[in-house]
C-alpha cells in the first residue's frame, strides 16, 4: 500500500461519521422495533379501553347532562341541572351513607375473615388442600346464584334458617326486611371471603420463614411474630384488597339480587337498608328511565371512589411495608 | 426532515399511537354499530328472519321450526329486557315484534312514536279479521291521547280479567267458609275478611296465605281499583294521579290494610317465588288474585283442578262492578323494524293460528279472536264450571285506561320505595296518598315533558 493508497484523514472521518450513522440507525431501527411491538401487544388492551370504557363513560357524561330517558324524542340539554339535583336529593345521600357504612362494615370484616381462614390453610393441616378448595369454593359460585341461594335460605315462611330457629321454638325472623336485611347482606359478603383467602395465602406464603424462625429464637409468642413481622410483609397485599374491596362494596348489586321482586320495578323493593347508592342508580336508569340523572350519579359515584381511593393511598404510605431490595431498585 | 418522521423505522410516537387506537376504536365501534343494523335486514315476503323479543314460554322452539316450515320465516328470538329493547330502539335496529302489556306498554310506546299503525295490515288480512277481535285488543289501540281508541298498535295473544280470583275449596273447607259465590262478587272488604280466616300461622311463619291480591302490577291493580270504587285514579288528561280523592283513597287504604293484616305476599311480606303460581299450586294459598290464565297451570294437576275454582272481581261496598283486563300481554311492531312485510307474517301466524290455537286449548288465558273461543277447555266438570263464571264476568269487562307519560314499572317502583312505611303502620295512609301524588305526579311532568 502506497501513501496514496491510505485513506485521507478526511476519507477516515467520514467512513467513521458513516459508521457511527449506521450504528446509531441500527439503534433506532431496534428502538422502533421495541416500540412497535411494545405498542402492537399493548393496542388490543388500549384499544379495547377506548372503546369500552372511555367512549362509554363520554357518552355517560354527555348524557349526564341531558334528561335522556333512552326513548322520548323531546330531550333537552339541561346542563348541571342533574348533579344540582342530585345535590338536593335526600335519596342520594341517604344510600351514599349506607354504602359507605357498609363498605366500612364489609371491607374490614371480609379482610379479616379471610386473613384468619388464610392463616388457618397456611398451617400444616392434614387435607389442606381440601380445606383451600372448600373455603374458596363459596367465591366461584355467581353472585346470581349466591343470591337466590341466600334469598331462599333467609325466606321467613319457608327458609331453612327459620326453620332451625322454630325447630328449638324459637320465632321466625324476618330476615329479608328491616332491619335484619343489612345482617343478611354482610353474610353474603363473608360467606365469600374465600376470594380475600386466597390472595392473603399467596401473600403468607411470601413471607420468608427465617423471619419467623429468627423471631421464635428471640423468644417471640406467635402473636407478636404474626403482628411485627407477618402483617408488616402483608401490608400491600392487604392495602390491595381494603382498595378493591371498597371499589367492590360501594358498587355492590347484592341487594338487588335479594330483593322480593325480581321484575324492574323491584329495585325498589330492597330494604331501606340494603338501598345502597347503586340501587339509587340501578333504580334511576332502569325502573325510572332517567338516564340523564342516572348518569350524573355514576360520575358522581366514580370521582368519590378516586379521591377515597388516593385517600387511603396518603394515609397508608408510612404503613404499607414493600419488601424491595434497594440495592435492586438503585440498579 | 419531515420525511423522516413518516420514515417506516421511525419510533411510533406516544401520541401518534393514541391517535391511531382512538382512530381504531372509532372505526371498530362503527363497524360494531353496522353490526347491529344488521339484525333483520332485508326485504319482505318469505325466506326471511324475523327478529321477535319474547319472553321465554311465549314462542316455543318446535313453533320456531314450525313457523319455518309453515311460512319460510326463520324467527330470531330475542329475550325480552326493556334496557336491551331500548337499546335496539335508540340504535336504529329495533326488533321486528316485541312483547309488551297492552295495558300499560302500548300509550307509552305509542306517544313516543316508535310502534307501528298497524290498521294498513289489519285491513288487508284474511286470518286477523277487525270483526273477529275480541274487544279486549282496543287495549292495543291509542289515538295518541286515549287508549281504546284510534289505529291499532298491537294485539293480545289472550287476556284475563285480572281481579278474578282462584280459591282452594279444601281450604275453604278447611276454614268453615262459605265457597265465594260464582255470580255475584264479594266485597274487597268480604274478601279481606275469608283470608283474615283462612290465614295459617306456627312460630311467627305463614304457613297457608289467605288470600294474595297483587294485581298485575301495583299501578294498574290501583287504577283498576279506583275505577271499582267509582272514580279514577288519573286526571283526564293522564298527566297527573291522586290518591287523595275519597275513591283513590279507599283503595290505597284497602291495599295497605291487606299487607298490613299479611294475610298474603306484599312488599312487606314477600313471596320467594315471586308469583302466586307454585305457592297455590303447593296448597299454600287459599285464594289467588290471578285471572283466568292461571287455568293454564291448575288444569294439568288433575288434584289442584278439582279443589281451584275461579271466583268473580270483587268490588267495593256501593261501589260499580267492572272487571278490567291490567294486561293483555301482546306483540307490537316498532315503527324502524326492517322487516315488517315478514314480520305481520308472523304476526297473523302468532294471533291467528296454530300458536294461537294452542294457547286457547291450554287454558292460557281467552283468546283475542272470538272464533277461537270454541276452543277453550271444557272437557272436565271443573274446566265447565270454570268457563261458566269466566263467560259471565266478560259481561263486565272494562277498559281502564293508562298514562302514556310514565312505564307502569316506574309508577311500581316509586309506590314500592314509598308504600311499605304504610303497609309497617310507620305513617297514615293519607301521609303516604300526599307522598305518592308527589313523587308519581313528578315523574309524569317529567315523561310530558318529553313527549310533548
Amino acid at each position: 500500500m502506497t501513501v496514496d493508497q491510505l485513506p485521507s484523514r478526511t476519507d477516515r472521518f467520514a467512513a467513521g461519521r458513516a459508521r457511527a450513522t449506521g450504528a446509531r440507525r441500527s439503534r433506532a431501527s431496534m428502538t422502533a422495533r421495541r416500540h412497535r411491538a411494545f405498542y402492537l401487544f399493548t393496542s388490543p388492551w388500549i384499544i379495547g379501553f377506548l372503546l369500552l370504557t372511555v367512549t362509554p363513560m363520554a357518552y355517560a357524561l354527555w348524557l349526564s347532562f341531558t334528561t335522556f330517558d333512552g326513548i322520548s324524542p323531546n330531550w333537552k340539554y339541561v346542563g348541571l341541572g342533574n348533579y344540582r339535583e342530585l345535590l338536593n336529593d335526600p335519596v342520594t345521600w341517604d344510600s351514599l351513607g349506607r354504602a359507605g357504612l357498609f363498605a366500612v362494615t364489609s371491607v374490614p370484616l371480609s379482610i379479616l375473615a379471610g386473613l384468619g381462614l388464610a392463616v388457618l390453610v397456611n398451617r400444616p393441616l392434614k387435607a389442606r388442600g381440601l380445606f383451600r378448595t372448600l373455603l374458596y369454593l363459596p367465591a366461584v359460585v355467581p353472585p346470581v346464584g349466591a343470591g337466590l341461594a341466600f334469598k331462599l335460605l333467609f325466606d321467613q315462611n319457608s327458609g331453612a334458617s327459620n326453620g332451625v330457629l322454630t325447630f328449638f321454638g324459637i320465632d321466625a325472623v324476618p330476615w329479608l326486611a328491616d332491619p335484619y336485611a343489612r345482617y343478611v347482606l354482610l353474610m353474603t359478603v363473608l360467606w365469600a371471603a374465600g376470594n380475600v383467602m386466597i390472595i392473603s395465602l399467596a401473600g403468607l406464603q411470601d413471607v420468608p420463614k427465617e423471619l419467623h424462625e429468627a423471631a421464635r429464637i428471640d423468644g417471640a409468642s406467635s402473636w407478636r411474630t404474626f403482628r411485627s413481622i407477618t402483617v408488616p410483609l402483608l401490608s400491600p397485599v392487604l392495602l390491595f384488597q381494603t382498595v378493591t374491596g371498597m371499589i367492590a362494596s360501594v358498587q355492590t348489586i347484592m341487594p338487588l339480587l335479594l330483593a322480593p321482586l325480581g321484575d324492574t320495578s323491584g329495585i325498589t323493593t330492597v330494604p331501606q337498608s340494603n338501598y345502597l347508592y347503586m340501587m339509587h342508580v340501578f333504580a334511576q336508569y332502569f325502573a325510572l328511565g332517567r338516564y340523564g340523572y342516572a348518569s350524573a350519579l355514576l360520575w358522581v359515584l366514580f370521582v368519590l371512589i378516586l379521591v377515597v381511593t388516593g385517600l387511603i393511598f396518603k394515609f397508608t404510605s408510612g404503613a404499607v411495608f414493600y419488601n424491595v431490595d434497594p440495592e435492586a431498585k438503585k440498579k | 426532515m419531515h420525511t423522516d418522521a413518516t420514515r417506516a423505522g421511525v419510533p411510533l410516537g406516544r401520541r401518534r399511537f393514541l391517535a391511531l387506537s382512538a382512530g381504531g376504536a372509532i372505526a371498530g365501534a362503527a363497524a360494531l354499530s353496522g353490526c347491529a343494523m344488521q339484525v333483520s335486514s332485508g326485504v319482505s315476503g318469505s325466506g326471511e328472519t324475523v327478529t321477535v323479543m319474547v319472553n321465554s314460554g311465549d314462542i316455543l322452539p318446535e313453533q320456531v321450526q314450525q313457523a319455518q316450515k309453515a311460512l319460510g320465516i326463520k324467527i330470531a328470538l330475542v329475550k325480552y329486557d326493556i334496557t336491551k329493547l331500548i337499546a335496539m330502539l335508540t340504535s336504529g335496529s329495533p326488533p321486528d315484534l316485541v312483547r309488551g302489556v297492552g295495558a300499560v306498554d302500548l300509550p307509552f310506546f305509542a306517544a313516543r312514536d316508535v310502534a307501528e299503525n298497524l290498521d294498513p295490515y289489519f285491513a288487508r288480512s284474511s286470518v286477523l279479521k277487525l270483526d273477529d277481535l275480541d274487544p279486549v285488543n282496543d287495549l292495543w289501540r291509542y289515538d295518541g291521547r286515549t287508549q281504546g281508541k284510534g289505529p291499532r298498535y298491537g294485539m293480545a295473544k289472550d287476556f284475563s280479567q285480572d281481579s278474578m280470583y282462584w280459591y282452594n275449596t279444601a281450604a275453604f273447607d278447611k276454614g268453615g267458609l262459605d265457597y265465594p259465590s260464582e255470580t255475584e262478587p264479594v266485597t274487597y272488604e268480604e274478601w279481606l275478611d275469608d283470608a283474615k280466616r283462612l290465614v295459617q300461622r306456627k312460630s311467627g311463619q305463614t304457613t297457608v296465605f289467605g288470600g294474595s291480591f297483587n294485581g298485575l302490577t301495583r299501578a294498574t291493580l290501583l287504577a283498576t281499583m279506583t275505577a271499582s270504587a267509582g272514580g279514577s285514579l288519573f286526571s283526564d288528561d293522564f298527566s297527573r294521579v291522586d290518591f287523595t280523592t275519597p275513591e283513590a283513597r279507599k283503595a290505597l287504604t284497602w291495599y295497605v290494610d291487606y299487607a298490613k293484616t299479611k294475610v298474603g305476599p306484599s312488599l312487606i311480606q314477600p313471596d320467594p317465588n315471586g308469583w302466586d303460581g307454585p305457592t297455590y299450586q303447593a296448597g299454600r294459598m287459599a285464594m289467588s288474585n290471578s285471572g283466568y290464565w292461571m287455568g293454564g297451570m291448575i288444569y294439568p294437576d288433575k288434584k289442584l283442578a278439582q279443589v281451584s275454582r275461579l271466583a268473580p272481581a270483587p268490588l267495593f261496598a256501593g261501589g260499580r262492578r267492572i272487571s278490567a283486563c291490567q294486561g293483555g300481554t301482546g306483540l307490537w311492531m316498532p315503527r324502524g323494524a326492517k322487516n315488517k312485510d315478514a314480520a305481520w307474517r308472523v304476526f297473523e301466524w302468532f294471533f291467528g293460528e296454530e300458536p294461537a290455537k294452542a294457547r286457547a286449548s291450554g287454558g292460557w288465558g281467552i283468546p283475542s279472536l272470538k272464533s277461537l273461543r270454541s276452543l277453550m277447555p271444557a272437557q272436565e266438570d271443573y274446566q265447565k264450571r270454570v268457563l261458566r263464571v269466566q263467560e259471565e264476568e266478560l259481561k263486565h269487562f272494562s277498559v281502564v285506561s293508562f298514562t302514556p307519560y310514565s312505564r307502569a314499572d316506574a309508577i311500581d317502583a316509586l309506590f314500592n320505595q314509598i308504600a311499605p312505611a304504610a303497609m309497617n303502620g310507620q305513617i297514615s295512609v293519607d301521609t303516604l296518598a300526599g307522598r305518592l301524588n308527589s313523587a308519581i305526579n313528578e315523574q309524569l311532568k317529567r315523561g310530558k315533558e318529553q313527549v310533548g
